[in-house]
Parts: structure tokens; C-alpha cells; sequence
């Protein structure tokens, strides 16, 4: 009896065992094989954590290696509406820190949303105070935040990125795809508490790559030189705007460019488009006189004109075609030299006819005038040179003194470039160099030729010409001590838009030229838009190249070729 | 020899687990050094944008006025001097440039 008692007992324990294993075997078979698959996705969900990288923007830098552009990594501010308990209070916590008011905030905090940016690209000092203090429901994540080191200095030309990060304006823009850094999605294993953690067979998870390095022909001690002559040449003239470029006629590279008024491309709030515009690109201008130096090239090379070839003055007035051309003073017999020195625009008017149309054009379109010169900066226009076939009866004697025609300022000293560097036409350039994060040299921009557009000998003629118009003409006041310049002196009238007619007040005055003429190492365009009072190329362009051309040259070392007149300080007690 | 073969059995299960779990602690220490990476590697490029910013040529030329009391050489101090064949060795193959300021006294309280 107590046998069978305790052997029935047995096979309960048995059973219960079995029933028990049986239970756990199905558990398992229904985790593991069941379901599975459902599990593995739920699993992966709370220890993995897919995050985008984004490499650094490129950093760009000047000739000399000078940052003027580079990327930082600072705290951007989010908040998480459903999670903050009370919105009034947290945004005035907030809203001293984040310099944002407190309805702004407030009313961000009260959304029915589950994300929402309070405050993005703070400056580094401002994040410091989220390392000390948690705020409920606000978190910190780090971005990338654009830099310009140097402030206003060559804003124009380097443009500026926006708040994502990419290139809209200038060279941020043409460089895009270089300056931007890699991108790239990674999921990474996490435990219990969110922190990273490896798991086994992982590799180290490589930073994405930063973004190329822009090494420009920019140099930044002739850009401040250029800068500081050109916004104090447009205040004493109270001139609407000015343009400045200074390249080297041998290869084209871009040494400066600078556009007044110039602006901060770290404050870009509260500024308008018309501000930020590289005028020296995307503005075409009548050049007025300062044509003559390329009408003198073109007469010279076609041997219409020789330098001393005489041209009648006509008294300073000529009728064409039902209209009369003036002169600003009586000239009489001149020679063809001194008529691009004194400027005449009879004698102009009369080489140009002597050229003709269609050699006129032709010999403007080699100069490059009508068409982009290329240069890797974005927003070129091509100017306005029409075609000889809708040219009028005048058009020949206006396109000879620079009217009729418009052209940017960066296509009038590439043509003068052409001139110093003995008649080739150089495309400009202004990245020299594109370098990855490890300094290894991805592409090397050199100079470029473009075509022969007069011979050496034309070239010379020329510049003993436009020599002539620094030491006896119109461009005097850009005469630098020590060195010979060559250059031409322009004032041209605007176009009154209410009366489509030439204006008797507005114009525009510059000056282009290179030094030293006998081995040119600068060609540069001074253009002041709308000058008050005295408007004259030689009284208001012309001296902001002579104090450019003089304190670069000294900059870079280049030893005068003529004997310097030594200004006597003033000794006293 | 059975007991031998537990002592081996147990010391491969520490020697896993305890595998696993350096792995885990050097996977912190890697997590928290990659992290006072991206922080150093912060602060040093905060301290080239500032070392770009004070070395801008607007504000060396700001300083040397106001701080220093400097002026920009007048017209004809600064010559730049090319080494003739007089002064040049025979035979050398490339001139040699000389930079020298010219001291004029110069009274800065005009």
C-alpha cells in the first residue's frame, strides 16, 4: 500500500517536472522560432542607435595658409514639448541664456509636437551653461557653424554658407561639392543606460572624412590693403559703391578682390542681397575712356594707327551721324599717343572708324569683352557687346570711347593683364590649390592661357602709350614713386533710367593699369560708382591705385626700377 | 581526473565571461577617450579661429596704431634693394633681394 503510494507520487513529480520542462521548451521554441523575427527587430531597436556623421566643412585659406574660413562644432538647442511640464517656466529659465524672448520660446514649448529647434548655432559660451544645468524636456546637440575669423575681409568673394551648411553665395557656393564633408549613416550598439558600447566582431567606427581644404591665390595682406584704400576712396567720395581686383598679369591669379561697402559674412541678418552682390562679377558697366587702351591695341596691331600717327582734334567738337561727339578740352593736331593719354574721344571715335565694325568687335571679343572669362567664382555676366550687325551709324565712334558696351570690372583687367603680360589673354583664377583632411594635394589649378590676342611688340607699343598717360596725361594722380605704371583713366556718365539718356551727374570713374610696366607684377581696376563732386578717373580711381600699387609692391619686395624721390620727414624738436 | 577536467571546464567559462566583460569596460574607456577627443579637437579649433581673428590685418594694424603708437613708413623709407653684379659674386646664378628700411626721424605728433 505504501509502495504503490509512493511510486504514484513519483510519477506526479514526474509529470509536474515533465509539464514544467514542456512549458519552458514551448517558451523557448515560441521566443526563439515563433517569434523570432518580431523579437530580433524589437531587440535591435532598443540596443542599436542609427546616427547620421557628417564630416567638417573644408577650411579655406589664403595663399600664406591664413584661415579665412572654417568650420566649428557648436550647441544647437531642442526642445521636446510633451516632455516639458511647464512652458512658461522653462522659457524664462531659458530665455536669458539663449538670448531668444520669452513669448518666443514659450510659445515653441506649448506646441503639440515632439521636436522643436529653441535655439540653433549658439556661440560655444552659451552651450557651457547646458553642461551645468538639466532642464527637463531640452536637449543639446552639436552642428557645424560656419566661421569667418577675419570678419568683413573678402566677404565678397568668399560668399558665405548657410544654416545647414551649404555653400550659397561665392567661393562656399563654386566649391560646394569639395568644401563639403562626407556623410555618412552608422548604427552603433548601446546598453541599458544609451551609452555606446562595442559588441564583438564591430570595427572602430572611423570619423567621417572633413571636407576638402581651399588654398586661394587670395593673399590677405594685399586684400586689407585694397580694402581699407577702397572704403576710404568711396567715403571721401561718397560714392554709391566701388570695385577693386588686383591679379598678376602673368598667370591670372587673383591677389585681391574687394567690393565696398563691404559686409560681415558671420552677421548676415537684416542684410539685403544687393549688399552681399560681387559687383566685380555680376555688374556690367559702360568702361568709358579705359576702352581706349584696348582701341589702341587693336589699331596698332592692324598697323591702322601707329603712336605717332597724327589725328586732328577737330577743335573738341565732331558731328556723326546727326550727333555730336565732344572732347573735354580743344585739342588740335595730336599724335595717335597722345590722344589715348589726353583722352581724347575724337581721336578715339576716328581709330575706330579706321578699324571699322566688324574688326572693332572682332578684336573686343578676343579681349574677351561679350563673353565670361571664366574665373571659378559664381554669378558672371557676360556684359553687353552686340553683334556689328545692329550696330548704328555712331556705334563704331561710342564703342571706341567706351560706350555701347558694357563689361564687368573683372573682364576689363583680365584685357589689361593681356596688355602687361605682353599679349596673352589669362583666364583668371582664384583657387590655386584643393587639399583633402590629411594635407594630400587633390588638385592643382595652374595657369591657364586663353588665346594670343595681340603680339609682343603691339603689347609694348602699348604700354609706352599708357606709360605716357601717368607721366603727361589723365592718369597722373596714379603715378607710383620708384616705378613705372602704365594705366588708363575712364569716367563714364550713367544711363538715367527715368529718362533713358546719358546723366550730367552720375557717372562712373576708374582706373586700370599694371606696375611695374617693364616687368608688370600687378594689373589692377579701381571702379567708384557714382562719385559726388569731382568725378574724374584721374581725380577719384586713379590715387587708390597709387596707394595700392605702392604699399603692395612694397609688400611683396619689388625693387624699383626708377630712381625713388626720398620724401624729407619732417625734422624738428 | 574527472575533477581536473570541472577545474579546465570553469576556468574556460571565467576566462569568457571574464572576456566579455573587458571587453565591455575597454569599450567605455574607448567611448569616454573618443568623446575628450572631439572635445580637445574643439577647443583647439576654437583657438585657431581666435588666433585667426587677433591676427586679422585690420586689427594688427589697429593695435601697432593705438597700442604701440606706430605709423605706416612715409613715401621713400622702405627701399627695396636688388644685388647688383657689382655686389653679386661672379658666376651666381640668381639676384639676391634686400629689404631695407630707411630710419628718417619721423615726428608722430603731427
Amino acid at each position: 500500500m505504501a509502495g504503490s503510494l509512493r511510486r504514484n507520487r513519483r510519477y506526479v513529480m514526474l509529470l509536474v517536472l515533465l509539464g514544467g520542462f514542456g512549458i519552458v521548451l514551448f517558451r523557448l521554441v515560441s521566443l526563439q522560432v515563433l517569434q523570432a523575427a518580431e523579437l530580433t527587430v524589437k531587440a535591435d531597436r532598443q540596443h542599436q542607435k542609427t546616427v547620421s556623421l557628417e564630416g567638417a566643412r573644408g577650411t579655406i585659406v589664403d595663399r600664406n595658409g591664413k584661415v579665412l574660413a572654417m568650420n566649428l562644432e557648436v550647441p544647437s538647442v531642442f526642445g521636446v514639448p510633451t516632455d516639458v511640464d511647464s512652458p512658461a517656466k522653462t522659457a524664462r529659465l531659458l530665455s536669458p541664456v539663449l538670448h531668444v524672448r520669452v513669448s518666443e520660446l514659450e510659445q515653441k514649448l506649448r506646441q503639440d509636437r515632439r521636436f522643436v529647434w529653441l535655439a540653433r548655432k549658439l556661440d560655444p559660451e552659451q552651450g557651457r551653461w547646458f553642461d551645468r544645468t538639466r532642464v527637463e524636456g531640452i536637449g543639446v546637440v552639436m552642428e557645424g557653424r560656419r566661421f569667418y575669423p577675419k570678419g568683413p575681409l573678402l566677404s565678397h568673394l568668399l560668399g558665405f554658407a548657410g544654416m545647414d551648411g551649404q555653400g550659397l553665395e561665392g567661393i562656399e557656393r563654386r566649391y560646394e561639392s569639395d568644401l563639403q564633408g562626407e556623410k555618412r549613416v552608422t548604427v552603433l550598439q548601446r546598453d541599458a543606460k544609451g551609452r555606446t558600447v562595442f559588441s564583438k566582431g564591430q570595427q572602430a567606427e572611423q570619423a567621417p572624412a572633413s571636407g576638402h581644404r581651399l588654398v586661394l591665390t587670395i593673399d590677405e595682406v594685399i586684400q586689407y590693403i585694397v580694402e581699407k584704400e577702397l572704403d576710404n576712396a568711396v567715403a571721401r567720395a561718397q560714392a554709391k559703391s566701388g570695385t577693386m581686383i588686383v591679379l598678376e598679369p602673368n598667370s591670372g591669379a587673383l591677389l585681391a578682390l574687394a567690393g565696398s561697402p563691404r559686409f560681415d559674412p558671420n552677421v548676415l541678418s537684416n542684410l539685403s542681397p544687393d549688399r552681399w552682390r560681387n559687383r566685380a562679377l555680376t555688374d556690367a558697366y559702360e568702361p568709358g575712356s579705359t576702352m581706349k587702351a584696348i582701341l589702341a591695341a587693336a589699331a596698332i596691331e592692324e598697323r591702322v594707327m601707329k603712336p605717332e600717327t597724327l589725328v586732328f582734334g577737330e577743335q573738341g567738337s565732331m558731328a556723326i551721324a546727326s550727333t555730336v561727339i565732344h572732347d573735354h578740352e580743344k585739342l588740335g593736331w595730336l599724335t595717335f599717343a597722345q590722344v589715348i593719354q589726353k583722352s581724347s574721344n575724337i581721336g578715339a571715335a576716328k581709330a575706330g572708324m579706321a578699324l571699322g565694325d566688324q574688326r572693332l568687335h572682332q578684336y573686343l571679343q578676343t579681349f574677351g569683352f561679350g563673353a565670361r572669362t571664366e574665373i571659378d567664382l559664381p554669378g558672371e555676366v557676360t556684359g553687353l557687346l552686340k553683334n556689328p550687325k545692329a550696330w548704328g551709324r555712331r556705334t563704331v565712334a561710342s564703342v571706341s570711347m567706351g560706350q555701347e558696351v558694357g563689361v564687368t570690372p573683372m573682364q576689363m583687367v583680365t584685357a589689361i593683364a593681356a596688355i602687361a603680360n605682353g599679349g596673352e589673354l589669362m583666364k583668371p583664377y582664384v583657387v590655386s590649390e584643393i587639399r583633402d583632411a590629411q594635407d594630400e594635394l587633390k588638385r592643382q589649378i595652374l595657369p591657364q592661357v586663353r588665346r594670343r590676342v595681340i603680339s609682343r611688340e603691339t603689347a609694348r607699343a602699348v604700354t609706352r602709350i599708357l606709360e605716357g598717360v601717368v607721366t603727361e596725361g589723365t592718369g597722373g594722380k596714379a603715378a607710383i614713386n620708384g616705378f613705372r605704371v602704365a594705366g588708363k583713366t575712364g569716367t563714364a556718365q550713367k544711363i538715367d533710367p527715368r529718362t533713358r539718356a546719358y546723366s550730367d551727374s552720375k557717372f562712373v570713374s576708374s582706373f586700370v593699369g599694371y606696375v611695374p610696366a617693364d616687368n608688370p607684377r600687378l594689373a589692377m581696376i579701381v571702379v567708384i560708382d557714382e562719385p559726388q563732386g569731382e568725378a574724374w578717373g584721374g581725380a577719384v580711381a586713379a590715387p587708390v591705385f597709387n596707394r595700392v600699387g605702392e604699399q603692395a609692391l612694397s609688400y611683396l619686395g619689388v625693387s624699383s626700377s626708377e630712381p625713388v624721390k626720398l620724401a624729407m620727414a619732417a625734422s624738428g624738436p | 581526473m574527472r575533477l581536473l577536467a570541472i577545474c579546465v571546464g570553469l576556468c574556460l567559462v571565467f576566462l569568457f565571461v571574464w572576456e566579455r566583460v573587458d571587453m565591455v569596460r575597454v569599450g567605455y574607456q574607448v567611448e569616454r577617450l573618443k568623446q575628450e577627443k572631439t572635445v580637445l579637437e574643439r577647443e583647439r579649433d576654437q583657438l585657431r579661429i581666435k588666433v585667426s581673428a587677433l591676427s586679422a590685418p585690420d586689427r594688427v594694424a589697429k593695435v601697432a596704431a593705438e597700442r604701440l603708437g606706430m605709423t605706416p613708413p612715409q613715401r621713400g623709407q622702405v627701399i627695396v634693394v636688388q644685388a647688383g653684379p657689382l655686389m653679386a659674386p661672379p658666376m651666381q646664378s640668381a639676384p639676391v633681394e634686400l629689404r631695407v628700411a630707411k630710419h628718417e626721424p619721423v615726428d608722430v605728433r603731427r
